[in-house]
């Protein structure tokens, strides 16, 4: 993987305070989904801030593609549209009157055509499940709604990197994971995402690497597992150890196999008992349920519903935002928004049927991700296509 | 204590939005300008009547509102036409006083007649105004304002304006509320510190987030511009002949009614 940033020593120190960050040596690939995860006045915003040339260190210095960041105004411009920056508090962040004009703001300002900047600013409001707000007024929105303008206005500018700022912060539980399902998203479609959070439950299952920090230092730095297994640091952290990883360890403890990988869902601590179980714990006659998977891409909202209708779904999933507009507009209540896969596959070994919807690309990956599901687990969950119901032959064995 | 969005979620949640913005304008500035022109009131009356009708009944904007609203310029025009009318003079005298043998009121036709005039015209104007600022969004106006080639540095600044204003009425509004809840305005004195010590928190509020406010820019790569929204729905020939035809009719009124004496 490339190397997009590459930390050196860093260490800064507001004025009359002491170091807010020292001797920070850190590397970030693309791809990467990191959580900075430490305690309030860990340094965690202050070493964010650094990245895109808001705050010029003290000590050390920061490559960018290789090349040492100059902190002049032209490279400076190229480093803050690269590395899209969104604040904890979207009113701070968002500064123009409407929806569209602060989408706008940074294309405007890259000397975008006009053709480009609507171009992008759609692009970007879609992405982000946005379309039709345009004209709407930010401090008549939600929180939830706020924290995707803001992220909207820096998509808009195309950056490789996203930072969010607790983005979570002030969301309620909903609001959360519909934007970590964004994030998700994002991250699938190439960007590298870094977010500061100390909400270890979110960051857990979420991240693919994760670094911990107190009073300014990196003290962990690695997959979720290995960051939080070890106790001490997270102690020191003045974090708590995610529940799931708890649970295993107190499994662990009472005797029950460790398994190769530490569990990052609620699907993963079921296998870990299953496999220690020899077999299903519970299976009804039926078998497993299947998993529809529906593009709404190529189907329309009446299709939807009567396919649904037709096929008794226990559960209905909807994944990315385009197929969370498009659930609103047809006036279906989705069951589940969030970790739609791995949910599914839960409700698919309990024996219950489930429906999940989504676009093109998340199609493939649901079909991708329960084939790979059935061959490490030698289970048989049906997978099938609404879209194709003519010949609905199962996709999976 | 704080009424702050008011009329500009009115203006957002009207029923008139969809209207192009250059409509709405032609027919109320153009009103205004019809106002100044007329010769006594029946115009001005007839202005206050369609356009109370418009914003009510079309743009669906509550009444009580609305009332609530005209009373503010109402309150004024009442005030200043009864001294029109008792102290400028006339011919025909209807009543008369003398106070303190120094300083004498009278009523007259004449009078009468510019004060039922300028009350109208305040009235028909505000209205105007009103209809104005109750369909047409700040938001579409910055638009209108690029069109017209008023300077950008004037319209970006009345966009930071414009924006601010919400930000501090939050911070001022939970300030209150949390002064308030600690029992800040209990006592007259008590309420001149809270009062004071609120502004004083805007103030440092303002600094903090014009501070805050430089850095979100910086962040997106400031270079001087802000991005304007100048696209509106088309003018709609059905609406803005309606405006035309309503607004040569009020001409004709005018014309019509120019010999007419009460």
């Amino acid at each position: 993987m490339d190397t997009l940033i590459r930390i050196q020593n860093l260490s800064y120190a507001y004025s009359y305070s002491p170091p807010a960050i020292q001797q920070i040596n850190l590397e970030i690939k693309k791809g990467e989904k990191i959580a900075l995860v430490g305690s309030n006045g860990a340094g965690k915003s202050t070493l964010l801030l650094t990245l895109n040339g808001m705050i010029k260190p003290d000590k050390g210095q920061i490559f960018f593609h290789g090349k040492p960041v100059t902190y002049d105004r032209t490279s400076l411009r190229t480093i803050r549209q690269k590395v899209g920056f969104v604040f904890q508090d979207p009113d701070v962040q968002i500064i123009a009157p409407t929806v569209w004009q602060d989408v706008a703001f940074g294309p405007v300002n890259l000397d975008y055509s006009d053709e480009k900047v609507n171009e992008v600013v759609q692009n970007a409001l879609r992405n982000v499940g946005l379309e039709g707000f345009e004209r709407r007024p930010p401090y008549h929105l939600s929180g939830g709604e706020k924290k995707r303008v803001a992220i909207a206005g820096v998509l808009a500018m195309d950056p490789d990197i996203l930072i969010l700022d607790e983005p979570t912060s002030m969301l309620d539980p909903a609001g959360s994971e519909d934007i970590m399902d964004l994030l998700d998203e994002l991250n699938h479609q190439g960007k590298t995402i870094i977010i500061s959070t100390h909400d270890v439950e979110l960051a857990y299952p979420w991240a693919n690497r994760i670094i911990l920090m107190e009073k300014g230092r990196i003290i962990a730095s690695g997959t979720p597992d290995e960051a939080f297994s070890d106790k001490e640091l997270v102690r020191r952290a003045r974090l708590k150890t995610p529940i799931l990883l708890e649970l295993c360890q107190e499994l662990i403890n009472r005797g029950i196999k460790s398994p190769m990988t530490f569990p990052r869902t609620a699907l993963d601590i079921i296998r870990i008992i299953e496999n220690e179980h020899h077999g299903s714990i519970r299976l009804f006659d039926e078998g497993y349920g299947t998993i529809h998977v529906g593009d709404v891409d190529q189907l329309s909202g009446v299709q939807v519903t009567e396919i649904l209708a037709e096929t008794i779904c226990d559960t209905v999933g909807v994944m990315g935002s385009k197929a969370k507009i498009c659930a609103r507009q047809w006036g279906i209540t989705p069951d589940i928004s969030y970790a739609v896969i791995d949910k599914c596959i839960l409700q698919a070994m309990n024996g219950r049927t489930s429906a999940i919807l989504t676009t093109g690309g998340m199609a493939v990956r649901v079909f991708e991700r329960v084939t790979m599901f059935n061959q490490t687990n030698n289970r048989s969950i049906p997978v099938r296509s609404l879209t194709d119901t003519s010949n609905s032959k199962p996709e999976a064995d | 204590m704080f009424f702050h969005d008011f009329l500009e979620e009115a203006a957002q949640k009207n029923a008139l939005l969809t209207i192009n913005p250059y409509t709405k304008l032609i027919l109320g500035l153009g009103s205004i300008v019809l106002v100044l022109f007329s010769p006594n009131f029946i115009v001005p009356l007839i202005l206050v009547i369609t356009f109370s009708v418009i914003t009510v009944l079309l743009a669906k904007i509550n009444l009580k509102f609305y009332l609530k609203l005209l009373c503010v310029p109402g309150s004024f025009a009442v005030l200043s036409v009864l001294a029109i009318i008792l102290i400028s003079g006339g011919k025909e005298e209807l009543w008369s006083y003398d106070l303190l043998s120094i300083f004498p009121l009278s009523i007259t036709i004449e009078s009468l007649q510019k004060g039922l005039l300028v009350f109208f015209r305040v009235i028909g104007g505000m209205c105007a105004l009103f209809f104005i600022s109750l369909t047409t969004p700040m938001t579409d106006l910055f638009g209108v304002m690029k069109k017209f080639k008023i300077p950008e540095l004037f319209i970006d600044l009345s966009m930071i304006i414009y924006r601010f204003i919400f930000i501090f009425m939050g911070k001022a509004h939970q300030v209150h509320h949390a002064q308030l809840m600690r029992l800040g305005y209990s006592k007259p004195k008590e309420a001149i510190h809270s009062f004071s010590m609120l502004f004083g928190s805007i103030f440092i509020t303002s600094w903090d987030a014009g501070e805050h406010f430089i850095n979100a820019m910086d962040c997106r790569c400031y270079n001087g511009k802000f991005a304007k929204m100048v696209q509106y729905n088309p003018v709609e020939k059905k609406s803005l002949s309606l405006v035309l035809i309503y607004l040569i009719g009020i001409i004709i009124l005018i014309i019509m009614t120019t010999n007419y004496n009460l």
